[in-house]
């Protein structure tokens, strides 16, 4: 038998929804329905003539090799960011767990590239490794590395892979060691009497018991690299050399406030919408299968 | 005792403030605003002219107002536009004319502005190449030229001793500077031969006007929407970008960015040699700390009646229309633009710029007070836009999506810099592309 709870005034549980319906009504319906209408007009920077053009915008955008480019730049991107951000994290986050001593303090210093705004990390390492006056690319020239960014594309990616997952690192670290402060010491201990190494204690427990979370920045970090680090690109390489590091995100920012292509730059977001939505769906249908919620 | 006189005190600055309050309500003056995107020297300065302006009257109150470089700034008053409120008057880069050209509901012909403010304006005393760029055919003026400029070579002397160049002999031509930036990096006079701002304002735009060859049909965009690009195997243009490309690999030219980043390689000392707008003097004055020279756009000797003018460069004013716009405004601005064009505020502009006088008289003002006579070098861009001479292909172009398309050059040089394809390459490449892009702005504008 199930027992519910039922508030006999019919108006109110609408006025608590309210607020949070407003905020997302307002930023997120109403922004997302715009892009969806202005991907289906064709109009001039200023809407002096506004037509109606159905999915043309589409086509052209799927059409153009470019944009196909863009795509799988901003995959290997993602994919790049998101380990590079995850593997140090954990690693980091076993370490502290094993920290006894001033373990607050190890936590928060760990914390600190969180707190910096992504235009502001993307100029400590535009400095930090500019080719001129970089102190970092200084010592690579030193050692024989043939570095430039502003000119060899692949140079200008891996910076910029670089700082995002760097900028991400925190975040992740977080989430990791609280995953692991909350797996139980008794079942480690009974594995280490058995005569199971750290090595291997970490392999059959601790990571399978830290799936969850580690999905969940899987997730998190995806739709990360593909939308928040759009900051640290615009700071460090505007999307080039050429088209190097243009992502889909900033290829939207470049046609529609750069080149003011409104009708392309709404339909590239909306593509971009629909992707995020797929991958999330993909991540939940199928790795999360393999997930042990404990 | 002293309560009461703080109270007296209070009302009487009450009384005070509601007076100059009544007083200031009744003639407030109107507010003007203008969007620019120059920094640095040029910047402060065009503020300091609007600030100069509200001196001189109490009608109107300018507010000069830097919102980004030219592209951010155009974006930014697009948007204040569609949300009904655009600045009134917004300076537009050479590359912008052509898509606002074609928004002719979004502006006001300025020569319409001053009429209707019933003020008297001669359009035929701009220079003639800025009146082919921004102008009708039946003679009216779309918007004002202000900072009008070309491109000039400017040289390092120092380096050119250090190399064993003539300091006082800038290279004419560009197998003499190939020469000279050969020399400069054997004898490691510098850390790179030449540089360049404006990739493609320079490369393209200006290398086809110097050797008078098209890149477009319709006489390069102007004769209507419908005109297409016609970059691909053109051999002057091929010709120059190859150079660049095998002068890339031993660092005797050296690529530093789209815009005018370069400068500072040049500044710096790093590079000897720069090909840059004459507009950017007044920094180069301000920053090297060596001797410098200035000569004319090199050019290929070979080419049949090269060398030809260069084409102008820089920015005008457009004048913005908006529903809600009082007439009052509309002579507030033209008032301003009015002063802006005066030869006092020309002369002094361009003499501390490097700017162009935009008018013929400020030109003549300047030479009748011996400016160039003292000032060698100075009239080496007027030498090349106003002296050179004058083709088919020398008037500038006019495209729209135009600073879109620069783009899809600038990234094509880059990967063929980058050492991956070939000048052949990123003209083709560009002209497919770019015509895509003009194709979309045909429909969008028609």
């Amino acid at each position: 038998m199930q027992r519910r709870v039922v508030f006999p005034h019919k108006a109110l549980p609408w006025l608590l929804l309210a607020p949070q319906l407003a905020v997302t009504l307002v930023f997120f319906f109403w922004p997302g329905g715009q892009a969806i209408y202005m991907s289906l007009l064709q109009q001039d920077a200023f809407g002096a003539s506004v037509k109606f053009s159905g999915l043309e915008n589409f086509a052209l955008v799927l059409g153009d090799e470019g944009y196909l480019q863009a795509f799988w730049r901003t995959l290997y991107f993602s994919v790049s960011v998101t380990v590079l951000a995850m593997v140090p994290a954990l690693w980091l986050a076993v370490m502290a767990d094993r920290v006894v001593k001033a373990s607050t303090f190890y936590t928060t210093a760990m914390l600190i590239p969180y707190a910096v705004a992504p235009a502001v990390a993307g100029v400590l390492w535009l400095f930090m490794f500019n080719p001129s006056i970089g102190v970092l690319a200084w010592w690579m020239k030193a050692l024989g590395v043939d570095w430039n960014p502003t000119l060899d594309g692949a140079d200008a990616l891996w910076l910029v892979i670089l700082a995002s997952a760097w900028k991400q690192v925190a975040y992740n670290f977080l989430f990791f060691l609280a995953g692991l402060q909350s797996i139980p010491k008794s079942l480690l201990e009974a594995a280490a009497i058995d005569g199971a190494g750290p090595v291997r204690r970490f392999w059959t427990i601790i990571f399978p018991l830290l799936s969850p979370t580690t999905f969940f920045l899987l997730v998190v970090g995806l739709v990360y690299a593909f939308f928040d680090t759009f900051g640290i690109i615009s700071a460090i390489t505007q999307g080039g050399p050429a088209t190097a590091t243009e992502t889909l995100v900033y290829k939207v920012y470049k046609d529609g406030v750069h080149n003011l292509d409104l009708g392309s730059s709404a339909a590239q977001s909306v593509i971009l919408m629909v992707i995020v939505v797929g991958l999330t769906f993909l991540q939940f249908r199928f790795v999360e299968r393999r997930v042990h919620y404990g | 005792m002293q309560l009461k006189r703080l109270i007296t005190r209070g009302l009487l600055a009450a009384t005070t403030a509601a007076l100059a309050f009544g007083v200031s309500a009744q003639n407030k003056p109107i507010e003007i605003n203008m969007w620019m995107g120059l920094t640095g020297q040029g910047g402060e300065m065009l503020t300091r002219f609007g600030e100069d302006f509200n001196k001189t009257q109490n009608e109107y109150r300018v507010v000069v107002s830097f919102k980004g470089q030219y592209p951010e700034q155009r974006a930014a008053a697009v948007a204040a536009y569609r949300a009904g409120n655009p600045p009134h008057i917004m300076q537009m880069f050479d590359a912008g004319s052509g898509d606002m050209m074609s928004a002719r509901s979004a502006i006001v012909p300025v020569s319409e502005v001053f009429r209707r403010a019933g003020l008297q304006f001669n359009a035929a005393d701009f220079i003639p190449a800025a009146r082919g760029y921004y102008g009708l055919p039946n003679g009216d003026l779309l918007s004002m030229p202000f900072n009008v400029s070309t491109t000039v070579l400017f040289y390092n002397k120092d380096a050119f001793r250090k190399a064993g160049l003539d300091p006082e002999k800038a290279p004419r031509t560009w197998p003499e500077l190939i020469d000279a930036a050969k020399k400069i990096r054997t004898t490691n006079a510098a850390a790179c031969g030449f540089t360049t701002t404006w990739l493609a304002w320079v490369m393209l735009e200006q290398v086809a006007s110097r050797h008078n060859v098209a890149f477009g049909t319709q006489s390069n965009g102007r004769g209507g929407l419908d005109a297409s690009l016609t970059l691909a195997n053109n051999p002057v243009l091929t010709r120059q970008l190859q150079t660049l490309i095998d002068m890339q690999k031993d660092k005797s030219f050296d690529y530093g960015g789209r815009s005018n980043d370069a400068a500072a390689k040049f500044i710096s000392g790093e590079c000897a040699m720069l090909t840059q707008s004459s507009g950017g003097l007044g920094a180069i004055a301000q920053g090297a700390k060596f001797g410098f020279g200035v000569g004319q756009l090199p050019f290929w000797p070979d080419v049949t009646g090269a060398p030809y003018a260069t084409t102008i460069g820089g920015a005008s004013l457009w004048v913005f229309n908006a529903p809600n716009r009082t007439q009052a405004e509309f002579r507030g601005a033209a008032r301003f633009l009015d002063y802006l064009r005066s030869d006092a505020v020309m002369t002094e502009w361009a003499k501390a710029t490097g700017f162009l006088p935009a008018t013929n008289s400020a030109f003549r003002a300047m030479q009748t007070e011996g400016f160039f006579a003292k000032n060698p070098g100075r009239d080496v861009p007027i030498l090349s836009l106003i002296d050179g001479a004058k083709g088919d292909n020398t008037n500038g172009y006019r495209f729209g999506r135009w600073v879109e398309i620069r783009d899809v050059f600038h990234e094509e040089m880059e990967k063929a810099l980058q050492g991956n394809q070939s000048a052949a390459d990123v003209l083709r490449n560009t002209e497919r592309r770019g015509n895509v892009l003009l194709r979309a702005f045909e429909r969008s504008a028609s």
